[in-house]
């Protein structure tokens, strides 16, 4: 992947290899979804009321990898994160210019139905936020709610979830105990095959490691990377070593004068922690702020 | 100063020392007098006790028990009198029953607007004028089923009088909602946010988020609220003496007219003599009104208690 | 096969189950609200051409059917004030208790249920308490006294719940500076915390006694009548109420107009939605003043 940066401009246009497929697909602008997704954010803005979180964003991730979003904090990287699962649109007065593309289809128009999308983009939070059920019926949640209700199904597709997140040699004898009772990288791990469950394409991961101890954090990462070669995965975190070990490709951020947010660099995770183009992303990978 | 140091003191510090105990002892005074005032509250639950079994349990020493819970006659004034409390149990029952049939639904799904439906200011409206709504004397609800409720419902099922225990149960519904309602909008409000976000994130839908994830959330203080709600139809008096009936015998349906516990004791109470075999069974049933509704608050408080703790982590 | 459009019949399905769920939740608001505010009016409408000055100034005459309810809208005013004597500074002091001097252990846990536990004591039990101590064991006959005291009884687990409760969300800042001064707890408390906890504490109050006004069974055998010749001259003496009133005129009375019924029960109703009103309008109050 070769990464076209201006570094001292304040937009970031990147093309990506494979580009002219991607064009084509666009003119299809079919609204069924193929087996990867890729994301793309073009000019975007996004407003809660009249305070302005993000200027003139643009972006595009690559299907089946790692994106990593860093920069410091209230740079607007969480509401970047958002776009992409509509998340922002629960935020009274929240409202998006420019178009957020999957695929090549705008997924805020109004023929998406916001709810499917949500099937399509899962969402792993900051703090592990289990329901107050036991593990099989934190997972089965999104099955269920989709209509499916036979015992058999069901059962597999938590097995095959806990799998896919690691788990289930840990749980599989206590599948009826609340979620709650595991320990906190166990539920940040059950949060990931609930959102398995439902057969996303996308999974957005929004600072997943803060709140586990260290040994937690590695066993996610681990997970994150088996996952990226089925899923496009995009996380936002504080902890540029993580943003180095586990993504192939970084977006650093930062709020301008307006506190609006903005994408400052984005490139190959290497590339851009080794020879950052912009002296700001070089003053924040060596810690003179943020 | 230096007098001090010498080890000798002088008038003045004597005073003040003795100054000093003296507003020490005065501080522990009046700590003692709050404190026994507030031993008066605990005091006045135990009195109630006490006194309900002084004058209640000498019933058994001249009465059967087992006639007095399973009898179904009571007749104060026959001869000898018989004091079969089992049809007034029954009509409690019934009453209550009918009443948290109809609060419940109601109040969980009043709950579910006022919380998740309903835009802040419509909900700064409705909240007081619910709870306004128990502040309405209960004589003048049973005044109200007295006059406009009960006439309604002979007519509608067809019945020679509308005095029954549907009648009872549906005005009691109305005292019992407040309290459903607002301690279950309580529960659903301290559901965290986050089961919120983990649901829209999967997919869900708000109805499907407050139907799968918030109402089972929040069960304990729906449970608590039910509870209370109970503890106040079971307890209620005025009403249930206008308007249920006051039949005494073992009914067969909740449109009979009927007589709970509450309504015996307000009906008999003024006519029975002092010490009097009617005047006992009075406080017997007094006594069993009284463990009812203790248990009933007791659950209340334990699951309120459990719940308060499973949102502290 | 799914899409980001949705499969049409799922979304349709979704879209209308919410519809009606949340419409249902709706109408349920709306039968608890509705029926309510129907009735205030309704006891206003009917109630109100039948109170005239006469009315509320002269005595009951033939059974109540004629005449006014002067005896008793004053007996119902002797009994809130004393409930009002006997309850609050019981029920103040043991609310001060628990907020300020209090040390959590079993003995508080104790306190605790059993003022849970009065709050749930049914109505007509504690007539019976009344009944059996004040009356026959303290012998104060059946009177004002008994009843104000009985009445006092069940106010105290309300006025000490609302009590406690306004002290304890005084800020703990203001009790550790005071303290750090020197002064004493007991200073504290009556400087710092009771001053600013007043509202709520008064709010309180004003509902407690409004239910006492309107609360019938307690009183049915410890004093309340239906006809006296006289206003009650002393705390011994019997007397009459407006709730007990109202279910005698009600009840007892054949041939009674139900103008006049009506009419009571809305002079039952305005004094006390009064009291609720004003406790809740000051809540309300005091506590916008506070957010300023």
């Amino acid at each position: 992947m070769t990464s076209n940066g201006e570094g001292q401009g304040l937009k970031l246009d990147i093309t990506v290899a494979g580009e002219k497929m991607m064009q084509a697909r666009e003119k299809d602008a079919a609204l069924t979804q193929t087996a990867t997704a890729h994301l793309r954010a073009d000019r975007v803005n996004l407003y809660y009321g009249h305070f302005c979180a993000l200027r003139d964003v643009s972006l595009e991730i690559p299907a089946r990898s790692i994106t990593a979003l860093i920069g410091p904090s209230g740079c607007g990287k969480s509401s970047f994160l958002r776009l992409f699962n509509r998340m922002n649109d629960l935020i009274a007065g929240s409202r998006v210019e420019g178009r957020v593309l999957m695929d090549g289809v705008d997924i805020y128009s109004p023929d998406v139905d916001v709810v499917s999308l949500r099937r399509h983009v899962g969402m792993v939070f900051q703090k592990p936020n289990p329901f107050p059920m036991s593990t099989f019926d934190n997972v089965a949640f999104g099955p269920r709610r989709q209509g499916i209700s036979k015992r058999s199904q069901l059962k597999d597709i938590v097995e095959r979830s806990l799998r896919e997140a690691a788990l289930w040699d840990e749980v599989e004898d206590k599948l009826q105990e609340p979620g709650t009772a595991l320990s906190g990288g166990q539920q940040q791990r059950l949060c990931i095959a609930r959102v398995l469950a439902v057969q996303p394409q996308v999974i957005l991961l929004d600072e997943p490691c803060s709140a586990l101890d260290p040994i937690a954090t590695l066993k996610i990462e681990d997970l994150m990377r088996e996952l990226a070669a089925q899923y496009t995965i995009l996380i936002v975190t504080h902890n540029m070593q993580q943003a180095a070990r586990v993504s192939s490709q970084t977006a650093f951020m930062m709020a301008d004068e307006e506190r609006a947010g903005r994408i400052i660099e984005f490139g190959n995770t290497r590339e851009l922690f080794t020879k950052p183009k912009d002296k700001r992303t070089e003053d924040y990978i060596t810690g003179r702020f943020g | 100063m230096a007098a001090v140091a010498r080890g000798e003191l002088t008038t003045r510090d004597r005073l003040r020392r003795r100054m000093l105990s003296l507003r020490r002892l005065r501080e522990q005074a009046i700590e003692g007098f709050i404190f026994l005032n507030a031993l008066l509250g605990v005091a006045v639950l135990v009195g109630i006790m006490l006194l309900l079994l002084r004058e209640g349990l000498p019933l058994f020493r001249d009465y059967s028990f087992i006639d007095f819970i399973t009898g179904t006659h009571w007749y104060p004034v026959s001869e000898p009198p018989t004091f079969g409390m089992l049809p007034s149990f029954t009509a409690t029952l019934w009453v209550t029953g009918g009443a948290i049939a109809i609060a419940l639904p109601i109040g969980v799904l009043s709950a579910v607007f006022l919380s998740e439906v309903a835009p802040p200011w419509l909900r700064d409206v409705l909240k007081p004028l619910i709870e306004l709504i128990s502040g309405v004397p209960s004589i003048v609800i049973g005044f109200i089923g007295l006059l406009v409720l009960a006439p309604f419902i002979a007519d509608a099922l067809n019945l020679n009088t509308g005095l029954t225990g549907l009648t009872a149960a549906i005005m009691l519904a109305f005292m019992s909602l407040p309290l459903i309602i607002s301690i279950s909008d309580d529960a659903l409000q301290a559901v965290p946010d986050e089961y919120r976000e983990g649901a829209y994130a999967l997919g869900a839908t708000k109805w499907q988020t407050v139907w799968f994830v918030l109402i089972p959330a929040a069960f304990s203080g729906v449970t608590a609220s039910v509870m209370l709600g109970i503890g106040r139809a079971v307890g209620e008096t005025m009403t249930v003496l206008m308007v249920a009936g006051g039949a005494l015998k073992i009914q067969h349906s909740i449109a009979e007219p009927m007589r709970p516990m509450t309504a015996t004791i307000a009906a008999e109470i003024n006519n029975a003599v002092q010490g009097g075999l009617q005047y006992r069974a009075l406080f017997a049933t007094g006594i069993v009104l009284f463990i009812l509704t203790f248990i009933v608050n007791l659950i209340a408080d334990i699951v309120l208690e459990r719940q308060k703790r499973k949102f502290q982590r | 096969m799914s899409t980001l459009a949705g499969s049409r019949r799922e979304v349709f399905a979704r879209r209308w189950i919410q519809i009606a769920g949340f419409s249902l939740a709706g109408l349920a608001t709306a039968a608890v609200i509705a029926p309510v505010i129907w009735v205030v009016a309704d006891i206003f409408v009917r109630g109100h051409s039948a109170i005239t000055w006469d009315f509320l100034t002269q005595d009951p005459a033939r059974q109540g059917k004629e005449g006014g309810i002067f005896p008793v809208i004053v007996g119902t005013f002797y009994l809130m004030i004393g409930t009002l004597i006997f309850a609050v500074p019981v029920g103040l002091q043991a609310a001060i208790y628990l907020s300020e001097y209090a040390r959590p252990g079993r003995l508080l846990r104790l306190i605790n249920l059993s003022i849970v536990n009065l709050a749930g004591v049914p109505s007509i039990v504690y007539g019976l308490f009344g009944l059996s101590l004040f009356v026959f064991t303290l012998n104060l006959k059946t009177s004002i006294m008994a009843a104000s005291l009985t009445l006092a009884c069940q106010a105290l687990a309300l006025i000490i719940t609302s009590s406690r409760e306004a002290m304890v969300a005084v800020p703990r800042e203001w009790r550790e500076g005071a303290l750090a001064l020197g002064a004493s707890r007991w200073q504290t408390t009556r400087h710092v915390v009771l001053p600013r906890a007043m509202p709520g504490i008064l709010t309180g109050i004003m509902l407690a006694i409004g239910r006492a006004a309107g609360e019938t069974a307690p009183i049915l055998a410890v004093g309340v009548a239906f006809q006296l010749g006289k206003l009650p001259n002393s705390p011994d003496d019997q007397f009459l109420a407006l709730p007990y009133h109202l279910y005698a005129i009600a009840i007892q009375v054949p041939g009674m107009p139900e103008s006049r019924m009506w009419a009571t029960a809305l002079v039952l109703l305005a004094v006390v939605l009064a009291f609720n009103l004003g406790g809740i309008i000051l809540r309300i109050y005091y506590g916008r003043r506070r957010q300023s």
